[in-house]
Formats: structure tokens, C-alpha cells, sequence
């Protein structure tokens, strides 16, 4: 099986890495770079808990292969937060306790992040249709919407 | 029975130009798969469905991720053009909405930055929620193959579940769609067992444009998905559309050709009978929706 | 500086935990790491519901590189179970579910022992399979335990053997007979509800070292690592001393990771690769089968009231069907039997609760234990019962729920709750008997209402204990083995210990991960007893800290302890208005005189709760003076629209009432209802489907749908009511499960009201629905 030289940025560090063509860019988040806080809920695009900003936008690491962040910039939940200072989002997310098992949390915070980029000002409906590929079993999702919300009027993601 | 932890292993080839894509399919025949999205192929080959030896990459080759519209020749779709691409593109949304909703319709967000209208197409799956758009759309499958390319109709480019036109050495380019016709309006209507986000249990997209040429004044296009082995249009429900005046009679009867026309079966997400049943619900819904917009 | 709170208990303070997950740094099992020496494990699993095993070949499985070993079930003379003894660490001579694991394969990657299972030979005869509780139950079914009269069993449980009935409860209380002609109202029906799986975000994981020294650690995501530490050390001949299990947070466990499901088997591969550690983890798919599933039930239920609508009788026969292995299981059954008639006063109850072995996956704990599935056809009988006396459904609850002080159906006194509390909270949220218009022609509108009980369903005597220290600088940590799954048992613990110590809450951390080796034991963290019993634990250990350091410092002042107090982190006499601050004295202690030697060391206090008053019920009438040690109870009224078209439901709103007796942390117990009604609501459209030979059809996220951002309603609305529980800490009792356990009726009774039509069988679903309009 092949494996490929990438170059790929994640979280704003560039990194030099050795991939098999079947590790997934969640496989090498988690394996090769350590950076847990992407979650594996389901390898099937299904739950979310594993989405990370590629180019500054949402996918499921699951279903994309590392060799394919060759030369792109990946962002994690581990670089919302800058020099300890949390994000809007995250701060939110405190504030509403949208937060139980922690699981789907990470996810839910990346493609959160995103719809606050590309929609500062979102009406709910929108909020929840972004949230859709994020399963949640504990919260319900009403203080996650909240929370984006309050995000959302403090001034963004 | 279940699928395995992660996928297994295979070689992965990022393709530079066309020709060495039909190479490696002549090559290595089916043991050689195309990635685009990889949102159904990674599912398929995780699931054990399939176990190909080469995966590759070609949405890197030129065009494959543009869009291109021109009023007189319409709209040129690359085949690894994502569904958020499509979805929020300016000239789609303007001139193809009905295209920009189907595509919004697909599964989350984030599958959708990685899901292509190519692939949504070539994996041909009965429930496919872009097929009744590009059916309506009377779009057309540019297919690249060693003696150039050629084009298929979207009508028959769907030969079975899972199944297309595509010869073993084509490939998929573009998708094509003629200019819209003055005055169109469309309509996509989905049923899944969440709000937004299932796989179709019924896809229902409705196209109407005035056409003096028609008894009634108008032509009507259905394109019917997830009730069939195949998506497909439901003529006879045009053809009722294109003869009676448009009004409620009209779209009940045409709702009731249109659930003729289906043959859906059983499965773990419906019954046969309730999507029979609710191709007629979701056609009227549609025709009126759209009624509404052309009048 | 942040600011401090002081008595913490009954405020909102933050979670404990939640910098850490929204940070992405909150540890759970699978991110653990363990250096290039781990290994993985796979699962070999029956292709059949019920079968033979004639032979296993791991011999062409144990040529693949990098395959360390192979181990099935003749490796193992031993079975596993919490209180019957069932469940073989493999399957040894015969396979009872679609999915039964016979070999485990140990390799240097997932990958390899995945492939490396696939070449592992099984040569099967299959048996005839049941899958259905009541036919499983009659005599001529096909046995699935033939020894079941050998297993182990827990003096409160009571198997068949010769029959697949793992558990027989019996209720008898008066004569409902005689009761029966004075019935203005009768309904009888049947209910039934299908599996359903728990879907934790994160997926079952273990990971197992056996060292050559025979000490095991198992790192696992549990809700229960002290009774894991248990079962295994039973079941695999460890001494309790020698096995350690560590548990980081749990991504989600509903009671899904309660007990053991799992996780026997990578401590049963580790022992065959000693030194190495062993991962198995679960993929989603494995999930739905492999792990546990909520048992389905049939009901067949008979009630009748008055014409005054006071309830008279009520006869029922409740068949659980329990799975392949009812280890776990049969206790739920017992709990459905003690509380069958759900939280109502009827004078004459006959009441029969199986548990009944089936050649589906394991049934075992879930969210509301039983209640969610006895509650289901419960509550739409009252609802039925006040239509034909013609009395408003609340009203009729009002009359008949249960009541402080009542004797309930075990002979118990029911002890301070206040159930029509709930009932006047959730109809004022909702407008009930206000008829609402619907959005649109083709839709219908509806209320529904129903209410519930719960008790915590264990053992006799559970226990759990505490430790709370202090640091130099008077911070303090609290020491529980109860587990943090995000229901904010950490941050409620150490509201608590707060409280007592007199310190800031933002002085308290809670050690964690749990550790069987360093953490005081705790029982499960199961039954919504965590806020009740290790909240008791750690009040007690808080305590006896407080009153070390009073006690010194008393001494140090030649005071009356009776003077003192401590407020923010100091000691002060209300008498002669000194003060002493915490950090300069619980480690070092203090100076006497002249520094003529010290006094006083460490602060450590320690703290344990186990009920002491729980009583055996009779064998043949369930009857007791104590069957349970408290019950939580609760109304939920619920909005909605049925699309008639389609047949689609949209739920508008849920209300929810709860009386916790005391919210420790307020805004965490709406955090339970909130999320409570989406599951409870959720769970009313799921189901797990198999074909006709027991082959699972949606084992998948794909085709086994929960509940959306999409899908919630549009408005939750929360109500918490306060009658303390005498032993409770500050009154508490808990309500983690109890927030879903009456949804799905809540819901039916609210489809009907709406169009008109019952539904006695889960799931609802669009199409059912639709086919009923037509």
C-alpha cells in the first residue's frame, strides 16, 4: 500500500507527514498528531463528533483521507481556543451548560464555528439545519441553538 | 455483516489528466474506484461492499470543480463540484434553484463539502436527491472515454440501482444543462424520517415553464426519487399536465399518474405502499408549490 | 480574579468539567495513549440467532502476521453476570444472538485482527430461535439456557429453570376479582415496544494489560468501574487486589455502559498476550448489537376506576423480552414488577413481571430501567379510562397518582413527593384544555399529558463512599468512585462539599479519572442515586473534615466548637470574633503556644451512605415493608401537530415537571429535563428491526435515526418542585433517568387528542401513522 509525503497545516503549525492511502485525516489527527479532541462516533459520516474546518470549512474527517490535506489547512477544536482565551462559541457553550458527556462537543463547536463564519447573524432554523450532521444524545440541542445564538450577538465565532 | 473499523487498504493515485484516469480504469477494471467526495465510496468500502485496489483521486483534473454558465449554452457542472459549490453558487441559485435545493437536501453540511453532483449521479442510487433535478433539468452526462467523450442523457444514463450508462473506461466530466426556460419555476419536496438530513424515503422535484405550444399552456416536469429502481420522470403525469389546464383536478390527477409511475419496494425505511402513496401527496404539494411561484 | 461563590448549593454554579471538553482536552478511553506495545483486538461473532458450535479453526487465523493470539471460549470455564450468572466469557457450546462473540483475535493492528477474524472457521448447527417474549415463555419454546437452574443467581431474583423465564416477579394486593364489577370503566389492551439501543456519542472502549505479575489494569468507559472490577474478578479468577480499572470520562452512557458488556473480552484476550495492553473498541455498527439494548416488552394490562374515576384494579402481565443473556436484565424486570402499576393508588393489583430469554442482543439497563416500557401502555390507558367516565386526563391524574404517605402497591409508605405539583406545573406551561389552532389545513393539533415514578432499582445495600482533603493552599479535593457521564455528578459534588467546608466552590476539584486503585468505592453509577448516595458519601466526608478542623481550632482558642464556623476559607468564633484562614493550618496543623510543639495534620475526612433499610419482598406477593429506598416522580405535557398528509409528527413543546426533592444545581436538573424530553422523544420514533432468522436490519446511523437539531421542539419548558427526601442530601433525590420515562405516552396520548387514533405498539412512525388516518 502506498504511502504519501504531505504537508499539511493543522491548527496553524505546519506539519511534515508519512500517510498510508487508506488512514483517514481522522486517523491521523488522532495517531499521528496526538490532537484527541476530534472524536470517532461513527467512520461514517453519520454522528459529526469528527468534524474539523478544512480550508475553513466543515467535513467529516472520517470520510476524508489524510493524503487528500495535502497542502491544506486543517483546524481542530484544539485551535478555537488562542492562548487560552476561549472563543465566543466556547464561552457559550459554558454559559448555556450545552455541554454533558463532552463527546459530540468538539464537532458541534467546529461546524458551529463555521456557521458563525459564513452567517454571523443566523436565524435559528438556520443554526439547527448547520447542526443536523452533529448528533447530540444529552443535551436535547435547545442550549446548544441558545448558545450559538449569545455567540452570535457577542460578535462571532 | 457489519463493517469493519476503518478501511481497508488500497493504493490511492491522485490523478493530473483525463488520460491516465482511463489508463488505470482500463488497467485495473473494477478494482480500480473513482473519488471524488468520497462520502458514499469510503461508506461503501468500509461496509465491505466493495474492496478496490486503487481509489483515484480526479476531482484535482481541470474543470472538474467549476462551474460554468453561459445564457446561450447553460450550465457546464464539473463532476467533483460539491454540493455546498452548487448549492450557494450565485448563477446556480439565480438561474437553477430548483438544482441549488436539491443539492441543499443532501444529508448535513459537512457531507455536503465533500459530496459531488458526479458522485450523487455515478453511484446512481435510486434515492439520490440531485437525480429528479438533472432529470427535470434535462440535463446531460458528459462522459470522457478513450476516443474522447460523449454525451448521455440523464433520462438514460439510470439503468438500475447502483447502475448507469457508463461504460467501463468512461468516466464522468461534467453535467450539462440546457438554459432555463423563461419563466420557470421548481420545486424539490423531500420526505425523510428526520426533518432535514435522512436519505429519501420519497424525493419529489416538480419543473414548470409557460409553453404556448401546449394545450394547457405549460409544460410540467416530475422527476421522482427513492420509488423506483431508478430515478426517473413521470410522463404520464406530464403529459396529463401538459393537456388539462392547470388547477387542483388537474394536479390530483397528475399527482395520481405520478404515483403510478412509481414502483417502489419495501425496505427497513418504508413500505411500498406508503411511498406510493406519498409520491401522490408530495407530487400535488409540489405542482401546487410551483403553480403558486409561475403564477 | 474570577469571582468566588460561597454556598454553592441550590446556585448554577459552571460544570466542573467544562473547560476541558470545550477545549477538546477532556480525556475519554480511546484518546488514552499507549505507546507502540498496544495491540488490538476483534470480535469473531455468530452469523446466527441460535446455534451449535461444532468446531472452531483458529489455526488459519493464527498464520496471519502480526496475529498474537486467538482465544474462544474453550479457554474459559467461566461465566459472568451481576445477578444471574449467565453470560459465558465466549460462547462455549452454543450461540444465542445474531452477533454472540465465539473468538477474539489479538494483532499488532485493528486492521489485521479484523481480517485475521474473517479466517476464523466455525462450524455451526443451527437451533430453532425465538424471538419474541411470549412465545419464548411458553413451554414448547426452544430453551435457550438448559442450565439455567446452575447459574449463580442473587437471592432477590427467581429463574424457571426448564423454561426461558429468567425472572418471575409477583404482585398481589387485594382481590381485583372482586374488584372488577364495581368498575364503572374498564380498559384492557396489549402494548409493545420494540429494542432500542442507547447510542452514546462515543462508542464502547476497553483497553486491557494483563502483566506477567497476573495485575490487570483495564482502562474502559464506564458508568460502572468498581462493579466491573467485581464481575471480572469473579469471572476471571483475579484477586480483586490485583485488578485495576480506570475509567476517564464517559462519552455518554444512558446504561449502556452500566455493568459489563464489552469489556470482559479485552481483559480475556490481554491475559493471552501478557504484557502487552489490548484495545477493543467498538464501531458504531457493534454498537447496536454488540453491546446492550433496551429489552422489549409486551403488555398486556388490564385497569379499571369507578364512575367517579377512582382506580379500583388493575391486572397485568408484563413479558420483557430480555435478549440472550438477561445477566443485568432481570433486575429490570423486578423493578416493572414492584412498580407495575406506575405512579397511581389502586386498592387490588395483580401483577406478573417475566423476564424472557429471546435470541436477540443483550437487553440490559437503559435510561428509566423498565419505567419508559411499562409507562408506555400505563399512561394510555388512564387516558382511555378518563374518556369514558368523562373526566379530563389531568384531573383524573390528580385524583389517583400517588400521594405522600400512601401504602403503595409492595405495602411501602410512600415517602414525601408531590406528584400533583408536576401535574399543576406542566398543564399551566402547556395551556391545557386550551384548544390551539394549527399551522396549516392539512394539520392537526393535540395535547397529551402522562406522569411517572421511578425508584432507584438495586440492590439492598448499594454503597458509596468519599474522601475530601485539602491541599496547602485550602483547596480541596473530593475523592468519589462515581463516574461524571455528563450528567454533572462532579460539579454537584463538589457544590456540596463546599457547602459543608465553608470554602469557595472554585476551591473544590474532583479527582478524577475514577480509579478502582485510588478512588473510594462506589457501587454504579446507575439508578439516578449519584446526587442521592454518593451525594450522602461526600456530605458525610465533607463533615467530618469540618469538624476535624472545628475541633482544633477550638482547641487552639480554648473555644467551644459550637462557636465556630467557616466562611470562605476561614475559621471564624462568632463568640470572641477571631479568625484562622484554611490554608494556614490543614496540613501543617497549628502552633501551640510559644510553638511548645503542634497540633492537628492533615485534614482528611471520610464518608460513606449505604441504605440501611431495604427489605426482601414476599415470593409470592411482592409484598414488603420496604421495597425501595425512595421514588422520584414527574409530569410531562406535551404539544403537538400530525401532518395528515404525510403523517409526520412535529412536536411544538414539551413540559416537563420533576420533584428532585432539592436541585442542588438548578439549571443542571433543566439541563436533565431538557435533554431528557428530546430522548424520551426520540426514542418513541426508534426502533431496532431484525429479519425473520434475527440478522439485525439497521445496525446503523443511516437507518437507525435519533433525533436532530432539526427535530427538537421548538420550546422545552422546565419546572422543578422541592419536596425534600428525608435522607436525602439537602433533600435531594435524583432525576437523571426520570425525564424520559413518560414522553412516548405523552406523545400518544397527544397524537390522539389530535386525530383521533391510539397507537399501542413503538415505534411511531410517519407511515404508521399515516396508514392509521386512512
Amino acid at each position: 500500500m502506498g504511502i504519501h509525503s504531505i504537508t499539511v497545516t493543522v491548527n496553524g503549525a505546519k506539519e511534515r507527514l508519512d500517510v498510508p492511502s487508506n488512514m483517514t485525516l481522522l486517523q491521523m489527527l488522532r495517531d499521528k498528531l496526538g490532537l484527541t479532541g476530534t472524536k470517532n462516533g461513527c467512520s461514517a459520516g453519520e454522528c459529526g463528533a469528527c468534524t474539523v474546518l478544512v480550508d475553513g470549512e466543515p467535513v467529516n474527517s472520517c470520510l476524508m483521507l489524510a493524503v487528500e490535506a495535502d497542502g491544506r489547512q486543517v483546524t481542530t477544536v484544539e485551535g478555537l481556543a488562542h492562548d487560552g482565551q476561549l472563543s465566543a462559541l466556547q464561552e457559550a457553550i459554558i454559559e448555556h451548560n450545552a455541554v454533558q458527556c463532552g463527546f459530540c462537543t468538539p464537532g458541534m463547536l467546529i461546524s458551529a464555528h463555521a456557521l458563525l463564519e459564513r452567517a454571523p447573524r443566523p436565524t435559528e432554523q438556520q443554526i439547527r439545519e448547520a447542526l443536523v450532521g452533529n448528533l447530540c444524545r444529552c443535551t436535547g440541542y435547545l442550549r446548544i441553538i441558545e448558545a450559538v445564538q449569545t455567540a452570535a450577538k457577542k460578535g462571532g465565532a | 455483516m457489519l463493517a469493519r473499523p476503518a478501511l481497508p487498504s488500497f493504493d490511492y493515485v491522485r490523478a493530473n489528466n483525463p488520460d491516465e484516469v482511463v489508463r488505470l480504469l482500463q488497467e485495473h477494471g473494477a478494482a480500480a474506484k473513482l473519488l471524488m467526495g468520497g462520502t458514499d465510496l469510503f461508506v461503501r468500502m468500509r461496509d465491505g461492499v466493495i474492496r478496490p485496489q486503487i481509489v483515484v483521486d480526479v476531482k484535482h483534473l481541470p474543470g472538474m470543480r467549476a462551474i460554468e454558465y453561459d445564457e446561450g449554452a447553460g450550465l457546464t457542472v464539473g463532476a467533483a463540484v460539491t454540493m455546498n459549490q452548487l448549492a450557494r453558487h450565485p448563477q446556480v441559485q439565480t438561474h437553477y434553484p430548483l438544482l441549488a435545493e436539491a443539492a441543499n437536501s443532501v444529508a448535513s453540511y459537512q457531507v455536503r463539502n465533500r459530496a459531488t453532483l458526479g458522485g450523487n449521479l455515478c453511484n446512481a442510487s435510486p434515492a439520490a436527491d440531485t437525480a429528479p433535478a438533472v432529470l427535470v433539468l434535462e440535463g446531460r452526462l458528459v462522459l470522457h472515454n478513450p476516443q474522447g467523450e460523449r454525451e448521455v442523457a440523464a433520462r438514460d444514463f439510470f439503468t438500475g440501482p447502483g447502475q448507469t450508462a457508463m461504460r467501463e473506461n468512461e468516466f464522468l466530466k461534467a453535467v450539462r444543462l440546457p438554459p432555463p426556460p423563461e419563466g420557470s419555476a421548481g420545486k424539490y419536496l423531500k420526505l425523510g424520517r428526520n426533518k432535514v438530513g435522512d436519505l429519501s424515503i420519497v424525493g419529489v422535484a416538480v419543473f414548470a415553464f409557460p409553453d404556448g405550444t401546449k394545450p394547457s399552456g405549460y409544460v410540467f416536469r416530475i422527476g421522482l426519487a427513492s420509488v423506483a429502481p431508478v430515478p426517473l420522470r413521470a410522463w404520464e403525469a406530464e403529459e396529463v399536465l401538459a393537456t388539462h389546464s392547470p388547477g387542483e383536478e388537474t394536479f390530483a390527477l397528475a399527482a395520481e399518474k405520478a404515483m403510478e409511475a412509481a414502483t417502489p419496494i419495501d425496505d427497513v425505511r418504508a413500505s411500498a405502499a406508503y411511498r406510493k402513496v406519498m409520491v401522490r401527496a408530495l407530487t400535488r404539494r409540489g405542482l401546487e408549490r410551483v403553480w403558486e411561484a409561475l403564477e | 480574579m474570577a469571582e468566588l461563590t460561597s454556598n454553592p448549593v441550590g446556585k448554577n454554579t459552571p460544570r466542573v468539567d467544562a473547560y476541558e471538553k470545550v477545549t477538546g482536552t477532556a480525556i475519554f478511553t480511546d484518546d488514552l495513549p499507549f505507546g507502540p506495545g498496544l495491540y488490538y483486538g476483534r470480535l469473531v461473532r455468530s452469523p446466527h440467532a441460535h446455534a451449535l458450535i461444532k468446531s472452531i479453526d483458529i489455526s488459519k487465523a493464527l498464520e496471519v502476521p502480526g496475529v498474537k493470539a486467538v482465544v474462544t471460549g474453550q479457554d474459559f470455564d467461566t461465566r459472568i453476570g451481576l445477578y444471574l450468572v449467565d453470560r459465558p466469557v465466549f460462547a462455549k457450546d452454543r450461540v444465542r444472538y445474531v452477533g454472540d462473540p465465539v473468538a477474539g483475535v489479538v494483532a499488532t493492528s485493528e486492521d489485521i485482527a479484523e481480517e485475521a477474524a474473517k479466517l476464523v472457521e466455525v462450524e455451526y448447527e443451527e437451533l430453532p430461535a425465538v424471538f419474541d417474549p411470549v412465545e419464548a415463555a411458553q413451554p414448547d419454546a426452544p430453551l435457550l439456557h438448559p442450565d439455567l437452574g446452575e447459574y449463580k443467581v442473587a437471592n432477590f431474583i427467581f429463574p424457571e429453570p426448564g423454561t426461558n423465564i429468567s425472572e418471575h416477579f409477583r404482585l398481589r394486593k387485594g382481590d381485583v376479582e372482586a374488584a372488577w364489577p364495581r368498575c364503572a370503566a374498564i380498559v384492557e389492551d396489549t402494548f409493545r415496544l420494540p429494542h432500542i439501543q442507547h447510542v452514546p456519542l462515543e462508542p464502547h472502549v476497553a483497553v486491557a494489560l494483563w502483566e506477567p505479575s497476573n495485575q490487570v489494569t483495564l482502562w474502559t468507559s464506564s458508568q460502572s468501574p468498581f462493579a466491573q472490577r467485581d464481575l471480572i474478578a469473579q469471572s476471571m479468577g483475579i484477586p480483586h487486589g490485583n485488578l485495576r480499572v480506570i475509567s476517564p470520562y464517559v462519552g455518554g452512557g444512558f446504561g449502556g455502559k452500566a455493568g459489563v458488556s464489552m469489556e470482559v473480552y479485552a481483559v480475556a484476550m490481554a491475559r493471552a498476550v501478557k504484557g502487552h495492553p489490548v484495545k477493543l473498541r467498538m464501531t458504531r455498527e457493534e454498537e447496536f448489537i454488540g453491546t446492550t439494548v433496551r429489552q422489549a416488552l409486551v403488555a398486556h394490562t388490564k385497569i379499571g376506576c369507578d364512575a367517579e374515576g377512582n382506580l379500583l384494579a388493575m391486572e397485568t402481565e408484563y413479558y420483557f423480552s430480555g435478549g440472550a443473556y438477561n445477566d443485568y436484565g432481570v433486575n429490570i424486570v423486578r423493578a416493572a414488577g414492584y412498580s407495575c402499576t406506575g405512579p397511581y393508588y389502586i386498592p387490588n393489583v395483580k401483577g406478573d413481571s417475566y423476564c424472557v430469554y429471546t435470541n436477540m442482543p443483550i437487553g440490559s439497563a437503559m435510561r428509566g430501567f423498565g419505567m419508559p416500557e411499562i409507562h408506555w401502555g400505563i399512561e394510555q390507558i388512564m387516558d382511555q379510562l378518563a374518556e369514558k367516565i368523562g373526566m379530563d386526563p389531568a384531573e383524573f391524574r390528580r385524583r389517583n397518582c400517588v400521594k405522600t404517605g400512601d401504602i403503595i402497591l409492595t405495602g411501602m409508605k410512600m415517602p414525601a413527593i408531590d406528584l400533583v405539583a408536576c401535574i399543576d406545573k406542566v398543564t399551566k406551561a402547556i395551556n391545557w384544555g386550551k384548544k390551539e389552532p394549527p399551522s396549516a389545513p392539512h394539520k392537526k393539533r393535540g395535547k397529551g399529558i402522562a406522569i411517572m415514578w421511578k425508584a432507584p432499582a438495586m440492590p439492598p445495600n448499594p454503597g458509596s463512599s468519599a474522601i475530601v482533603r485539602f491541599n496547602e493552599d485550602a483547596t480541596v479535593n473530593v475523592e468519589i468512585g462515581a463516574q461524571e457521564l455528563g450528567q454533572g455528578a462532579f460539579t454537584v459534588v463538589a457544590q456540596m462539599a463546599a457547602e459543608v467546608l465553608g470554602v469557595p466552590y472554585e476551591w473544590v476539584r474532583v479527582s478524577a479519572p475514577v480509579d478502582t486503585k485510588y478512588s473510594p468505592y462506589e457501587w454504579q453509577t446507575v439508578a439516578s442515586r449519584i446526587t442521592w448516595s454518593t451525594g450522602n458519601a461526600v456530605k458525610a466526608a465533607a463533615e467530618d473534615a469540618r469538624q476535624q478542623i472545628l475541633a482544633l481550632v477550638a482547641k487552639h482558642w480554648n473555644e467551644d466548637p459550637a462557636n465556630l464556623d467557616i466562611k470562605d476559607g476561614i475559621v471564624i468564633s462568632y463568640k470572641s470574633e477571631r479568625e484562622q484562614p484554611l490554608k494556614d493550618m490543614v496540613i501543617y496543623g497549628l502552633p501551640n503556644e510559644n510553638f511548645e510543639g503542634w497540633k492537628g495534620g492533615p485534614i482528611v475526612g471520610h464518608g460513606k451512605f449505604m441504605p440501611t433499610y431495604v427489605t426482601n419482598l414476599d415470593f409470592e406477593t411482592g409484598q414488603g415493608p420496604r421495597a425501595v429506598v425512595h421514588y422520584t416522580v414527574g409530569a410531562q405535557a406535551v404539544d403537538l401537530e400530525v401532518d395528515t398528509e404525510t403523517g409526520q409528527v412535529e412536536i411544538l413543546k414539551i413540559a416537563s415537571a420533576y420533584d428532585v426533592g432539592k436541585a442542588i444545581n438548578p439549571d443542571l436538573v433543566l439541563a436533565q429535563i431538557e435533554g431528557g424530553a428530546v430522548h424520551g422523544m426520540s426514542s418513541a420514533f426508534e426502533a431496532l428491526k431484525f429479519d425473520e432468522r434475527g440478522r439485525p436490519l439497521n445496525p446503523n446511523l443511516v437507518d437507525y435515526r435519533i433525533a436532530t437539531a432539526a427535530d427538537a421542539p421548538r420550546e422545552i419548558h422546565g419546572d422543578i418542585v422541592e419536596t425534600p427526601l428525608e435522607d436525602g442530601p439537602w433533600g435531594a433525590r435524583g432525576v437523571g433517568e426520570h425525564v424520559m420515562v413518560q414522553t412516548a405516552p405523552a406523545i400518544a396520548n397527544a397524537i390522539y387528542n389530535a386525530i383521533g387514533v391510539r397507537f399501542n405498539d413503538l415505534p411511531l412512525s410517519a407511515e404508521k401513522i399515516f396508514m392509521a388516518l386512512q
